[in-house]
C-alpha cells in the first residue's frame, strides 16, 4: 500500500485529456472535462465524486461503452479509444472487465446462472469442449463461494450479495488484467459489504489484478484504494495517494467531501462544523491545471491560486508534525 | 440466572448423548432451498390456473380443428352448386332434411360452407399475423438497438403508418386478383411496419439496462445480445400483439369483402358470407347470424386466449 513501491510501477492505463460530451440533437453536455490521470499495474486507483460527477462515465469510456470526444485512453501503452480492429476491441474485452453497481440490474433475469458467467467464454471460445467449460464455470463459482449447483438457477432466486458475487465470477473467468468496479457495493446491504470487498481484495493479490474503483462513499475507499481522485462537475480536482490525500486533503472540495463521512462519534459529530463546497472562491482560467505539490499529489489549480496552496500546505504539514 | 439452568442429567441422558460437534461449513448457507424455477414450466402452470383461460383455449381449438378437418370430409367445393336450379332445396331452415345449418341461396349445405369459410379466413389471418409477426419482430429489434437504423426507419414508418391498410389492400387485390396468397401479401404490405414500430418501443425500454452493458463488455455480438438478452422479455408482449392481430385480420378480411376486393368468387370465406348474407337479415336470418356468431366466437376466443397467455408469460406474475 505504500506511496513509493506503487512509483515505480508500470503504468497499465493511461488516460490523456480525455472529454466525452453527450450529444442529444443540438444540445451538447460535456459529462468529463481534460480527465487525466496513469493507473499503475498492481495498485486499486479510487475515483471519488459525488452522483453525476461523472465518475461512471470516464469508466464507461475506458470500457468503450461511451465514445470520448478528445483525448486518448491508452491500455499498456495502446490505444484503446475511437475506433479499433475488431482483433483489438476483443483485446479490450479480453483485459478489461467490469463489475456494475446494482446486482439485480446487470444480471440478465432470463438466463441461468450458467450462462450469466459463460457469457464471456462463449462469445471467445474459451474452452476446450463441453466439460472444460463447465469446469471453469464451477471453479469460478467456488471462487466466490457459490456452489456448482446454483448453475441451474436464475438471477432472482439469489441474494443481493450472491448477485453481485455472480457478477465478480462472470468478470473474472475472463481471466483479465484490469477491473473496473463502478460502485460494487453501493446497492448491497451494509452486512455483506465487507464480504465483497474481501473477494475483491483476494482476487487482487491471487490474480495480479489492478482495479478501478468508483464510489462516492469515502470511508470504504480509504480502506481499499491505494490512490484517490477526486472529481466534481466533470473535471478531477485532486489525485493523491489514499494516505496522503486524508492527511492533507487539499482542494476544497475534497475537504468537504471528507467532513461529509460521519464519524461514529456524538463528540466529534457535535463539534463539526460543516464547510459547505463553493466553486466561486475557486479560480478557473487558461492557466488551471493538475499541478504536483507533493510527491504524487496533485491539485487543480490556476497560477495565482498557487501561493494560497502552498501557505495551506505548510499550515497543515505543521500541524500535523505537531 | 444459576437457577433458570436446567439441569441436563434430570433428563435421563448424558451430555454426549444431547450435543454432538458439528463441523462449521460456510457453503451450507449459500443453498437454496426453494424448488428450482422453470420459465416455460411457470407460464402453463399460471396459464392452467384459471378456468377462463381454459374454457376459451378449448373452445378456439375446436374451432380451429374442426374448420381445417370438416373440409377435408365434406370435400366443399364452393364453385359447384347442383341444386341451384332445384329451388326446394334452397333456403332450408337449420336442422330440416338432414342439413344442421340449412341450406343457402344456391342449395347448399351452409355447414359444409361454412366451415370451408372458417377454414379460409383462418388461413388468411394466421398467415398474415405470421408474417407481420416475423418481419415486424425482425426488423423491430434492429430498429429499435441501432440509432442508425431509427434514423432511416423513423421516415418509413411517417411514410408507411399514413397510407390506409384499407386502400392498399384494395389497390392491391385489384391488380394482383383474388386469392389467398395474394390477400395475404396485400394485408401485411403496410401492416408489419405497426408491429415494427411497437417492437421498437420496447426494444427501447430495455437497450439499455445494465445487463445489456455487462454483455457488450463481455464482447456479445449484437445480433446475440437480441436473441438472448432482449427477445426473451418481449415474449409477453409479441403474445399480445398476435392475440390482437389475428382477430384484426379477420375482420380486415371481412371489410375487404364487404368492399367487393376480398376472396374473389371461388373460395368461401366468412367475410364472404356476412356481406352476401347481410341482406337475409330479416328473411333467412340463420344465413347471416351463424357466420357472424362464429367469426365472433373465434375471435373472441383466440382474443382472450392470447390475452391469458401474454399475462402466464411475464414472470412478474409467476412469484405471487
Amino acid at each position: 500500500m505504500s506511496t513509493n513501491e506503487v512509483k515505480d510501477k508500470e503504468v497499465l492505463v493511461s488516460v490523456e485529456h480525455v472529454d466525452v460530451t453527450f450529444t442529444n440533437g443540438r444540445k451538447k453536455f460535456r459529462a468529463v472535462t481534460d480527465a487525466n490521470f496513469d493507473i499503475y499495474r498492481g495498485e486499486t486507483f479510487a475515483l471519488v465524486g459525488e452522483s453525476g460527477s461523472g465518475k461512471t462515465t470516464i469508466a464507461r469510456a475506458i470500457i468503450r461503452l461511451n465514445e470520448i470526444s478528445a483525448g486518448e485512453i491508452k491500455f499498456q501503452g495502446k490505444r484503446i479509444s475511437g475506433k479499433l480492429t475488431k482483433e483489438d476491441r476483443q483485446w479490450v474485452v479480453r483485459n478489461i472487465q467490469m463489475i456494475f453497481q446494482d446486482p439485480a440490474a446487470s444480471l440478465n433475469e432470463r438466463a441461468t446462472i450458467d450462462y450469466c458467467v459463460s457469457e464471456g467464454l462463449y462469445n471467445f471460445k474459451l474452452y476446450e469442449n463441453e466439460e472444460d467449460r463447465e469446469r471453469k464455470v464451477d471453479w469460478a463459482l467456488q471462487q466466490v463461494g457459490l456452489l456448482p449447483e446454483h448453475k441451474s438457477r436464475y438471477p432472482h432466486e439469489f441474494s443481493g450479495g450472491q448477485r453481485q458475487r455472480i457478477g465478480i465470477a462472470r468478470a473474472l473467468i475472463m481471466e483479465p488484467s484490469f477491473i473496473i468496479a463502478d460502485e460494487p457495493i453501493s446497492a448491497l446491504d451494509v452486512s455483506i459489504r465487507a464480504q465483497v470487498l474481501n473477494l475483491m481484495n483476494k482476487f487482487k493479490k491471487e490474480n495480479d489484478l489492478t482495479y478501478m474503483f468508483i464510489a462516492h462513499d469515502l470511508s470504504v475507499v480509504r480502506y481499499f484504494a491505494d490512490r484517490i481522485a477526486v472529481i466534481h462537475l466533470g473535471r478531477i480536482v485532486e489525485i493523491a495517494p489514499a494516505v496522503e490525500l486524508f492527511q492533507y486533503p487539499l482542494h476544497p472540495y475534497t475537504n468537504s467531501l471528507l467532513q461529509a463521512v460521519p464519524m461514529p462519534d456524538p463528540e466529534i459529530e457535535k463539534a463539526k462544523k460543516i464547510v459547505p463546497y463553493d466553486a466561486s472562491h475557486e479560480v478557473l482560467d487558461d492557466t488551471s491545471r493538475l499541478r504536483e505539490v507533493r510527491p504524487g499529489h496533485f491539485v487543480f489549480m490556476a497560477d495565482s491560486e498557487v501561493e494560497k496552496y502552498r501557505t495551506k500546505l505548510e499550515e497543515m504539514e505543521r500541524t500535523v508534525s505537531e | 440466572m444459576s437457577e433458570n439452568r436446567i439441569d441436563l442429567t434430570s433428563l435421563g441422558q448424558s451430555e454426549e448423548e444431547l450435543f454432538s460437534f458439528q463441523l462449521e461449513d460456510d457453503s451450507a448457507s449459500e443453498h437454496i432451498a426453494a424448488p428450482k424455477y422453470s420459465y416455460w414450466g411457470s407460464v402453463f402452470r399460471r396459464f392452467f390456473s384459471s378456468k377462463v383461460a381454459i374454457v376459451m383455449m378449448v373452445i378456439a381449438l375446436a374451432l380451429v380443428l374442426f374448420a381445417f378437418i370438416q373440409p377435408i370430409i365434406s370435400g366443399y367445393d364452393h364453385t359447384y352448386t347442383p341444386n341451384i336450379n332445384n329451388k326446394s332445396m334452397h333456403y332450408l331452415r337449420p336442422f330440416t332434411k338432414g342439413f344442421i345449418f340449412g341450406t343457402d341461396d344456391k342449395g347448399n349445405s351452409l355447414f359444409d360452407a361454412l366451415w370451408s369459410g372458417t377454414k379460409n379466413s383462418l388461413l388468411i389471418s394466421i398467415g398474415a399475423t405470421l408474417i407481420t409477426e416475423f418481419i415486424g419482430i425482425v426488423v423491430g429489434m434492429f430498429w429499435g438497438y441501432s440509432k442508425k437504423v431509427d434514423v432511416v426507419m423513423i421516415e418509413v414508418y411517417n411514410v408507411l403508418s399514413n397510407i390506409p391498410t384499407t386502400l392498399v389492400a384494395m389497390i392491391l387485390v385489384y391488380t394482383m386478383g383474388g386469392g389467398i396468397p395474394q390477400l395475404i401479401f396485400a394485408m401485411c404490405v403496410t401492416t408489419w411496419v405497426g408491429t415494427a414500430y411497437f417492437i421498437r418501443v420496447q426494444v427501447m425500454i430495455i437497450r439499455d439496462r445494465e445487463y445489456n452493458l455487462a454483455s457488450r463488455c463481455l464482447g456479445t455480438p449484437l445480433p446475440k445480445i437480441i436473441l438472448n438478452n432482449i427477445l426473451p422479455y418481449l415474449i409477453s408482449v409479441i403474445i399480445t400483439s398476435v392475440s390482437r392481430d389475428i382477430p384484426s385480420f379477420i375482420s380486415l378480411e371481412v371489410a375487404l369483402t364487404f368492399l367487393g376486393v376480398g376472396l374473389g368468387e371461388k373460395k368461401a370465406s366468412l367475410g364472404k358470407m356476412v356481406y352476401q348474407y347481410a341482406p337475409y337479415m330479416t328473411t333467412a336470418g340463420y344465413l347471416f347470424w351463424i357466420p357472424v356468431t362464429t367469426s365472433a366466437i373465434l375471435s373472441i376466443s383466440l382474443y382472450i386466449v392470447g390475452q391469458y397467455l401474454a399475462d402466464a408469460s411475464d414472470p412478474r406474475t409467476h412469484m405471487i
